[in-house]
């Protein structure tokens, strides 16, 4: 509950995942183009996560792993983890994995975050300090939605910084007061 | 005292160290007869022309802003003992210890306020940026030694501002390994502890042959 109004956590449930129904179901129009609304048992229909995880409580369906974790994802991070483009298979890749783990029961899942984010954070770490705005842009279309957090949480540190160190006026000067002085000049 | 920072994490604004940082003694020669200033952290003065005087940076940079004294650069910021430092930072991967907790904040204020009293100013400056940013680089080559279970490092001798500079970003990529290091998702650390290497090496080939059994099972 805490994270309730939490938009990313919103968005991260969203996420759609296949499943398979395990028992039939009537009276379910999930893909409007269907002639019946009917679900066959053993019928693989896509559904939002957040559906998708209340269902498989319920056991109603059986979760499939997601793209996203699949073995081609795998070895790509496996191979050269910097340069995986994350954003474009989910944009909340490691809260996304979080939360399907448990469901899919696939202990693997959390090693994969874990080795993903181990290597990928080095890179973060060394373009966020150092690289400029329009330099960074171009890196940061393949950082997950995490990452991005944490590389502007870094350049808004030096942003502040470089702000302090090029000086300027030192009190800001009280809205009301200035605009009295432009009243009698 | 954190009322304006915008991040959460970050506690102190740039401004705000300056803030702390005018707290630092130096020593002014003032061109004013005045009696001693009784502060609460201390009595200051008796002010005498020509007298050389301890007080706080803020109150030097008060008092040379209206013309009344010149304040003496301190020890470390003179052209041999920097460049001096600079050789020292660029030989080893440790900090140097010679330089101030606040020598970023105290190097910009006089720099702002008393550049007619900092010989070879621009020479002093530039020798700072360039202590900066090796320094800096130093730091960034420590902090990549985060990989999860090694929760800490070690590094002396860092400045106020540097830290200052790092800790949002610190703050949250532990956060992000604490969480996904969590027991619950990697399951028996312990287990693959004593020969680590090779494990984590093939652990995703291994994983991947668990996975498609799983998937080939929910499929059948």
């Amino acid at each position: 509950m805490t994270k309730y109004y939490d938009i990313d956590d919103i968005i991260t449930e969203e996420e759609t995942v296949s499943v398979i129904f395990q028992k039939a179901a009537s009276g379910v129009g999930i893909d409007p183009s269907a002639e019946i609304d009917f679900i066959e048992a053993g019928s693989k229909v896509e559904l939002p996560f957040w559906l998708a995880h209340e269902l498989q409580l319920r056991q109603a369906v059986s979760v499939n792993v997601p793209p996203c974790f699949n073995q081609k994802t795998r070895l790509e991070i496996q191979a050269d983890s910097a340069s995986v483009d994350l954003r474009s298979r989910c944009p909340f890749f490691y809260e996304f994995g979080c939360k399907i783990a448990p469901i899919v029961a696939d202990r693997t899942i959390g090693f994969l975050l874990f080795s993903a984010f181990k290597s990928r954070y080095k890179e973060v770490l060394t373009k966020a300090h150092t690289a400029t705005f329009t330099a960074g842009s171009k890196f940061w279309t393949i950082l997950t939605k995490e990452e991005i957090n944490l590389y502007e949480t870094a350049q808004s540190a030096m942003a502040s910084f470089k702000k302090w160190r090029m000086g300027g006026a030192r009190f800001q000067v009280a809205s009301i007061l200035r605009r009295k002085r432009k009243s009698t000049e | 005292m954190a009322g304006q920072s915008d991040s959460e994490l970050s506690l102190f604004s740039a401004e705000e160290l300056e803030f702390t940082a005018e707290d630092e003694i130096v020593e002014i020669v003032p061109n004013l007869k005045m009696p001693p200033l009784n502060l609460i952290s201390g009595d200051f003065g008796p002010f005498t022309p020509q007298i050389v005087t301890k007080v706080p940076l803020w109150l030097a940079v008060a008092l040379k802003k209206r013309g009344k004294c010149s304040i003496c650069p301190p020890q470390w910021m003179s052209l041999e003992k920097l460049t001096q430092v600079l050789e020292a930072e660029r030989d080893s991967q440790e900090m140097s210890e010679q330089l101030p907790f606040h020598y970023v904040e105290i190097s910009r204020l006089l720099f702002e306020h008393a550049r007619d009293n900092i010989p070879d100013v621009y020479m002093v400056r530039s020798l700072i940026e360039d202590i900066r940013d090796v320094r800096f680089h130093k730091v960034e080559t420590d902090l990549e030694a985060f990989s999860g279970r090694t929760i800490a490092v070690k590094i002396k001798n860092l400045s106020a501002m540097e830290v200052n500079i790092v800790r949002p970003f610190i703050g949250r990529a532990l956060q992000a390994f604490y969480k996904h290091d969590s027991p619950e998702l990697i399951p028996d650390p312990e287990r693959v502890s004593d020969n680590r290497p090779q494990v984590v090496n093939n652990a995703p080939r291994a994983t991947s042959k668990i996975t498609f059994q799983v998937t080939c099972h929910i499929e059948s």
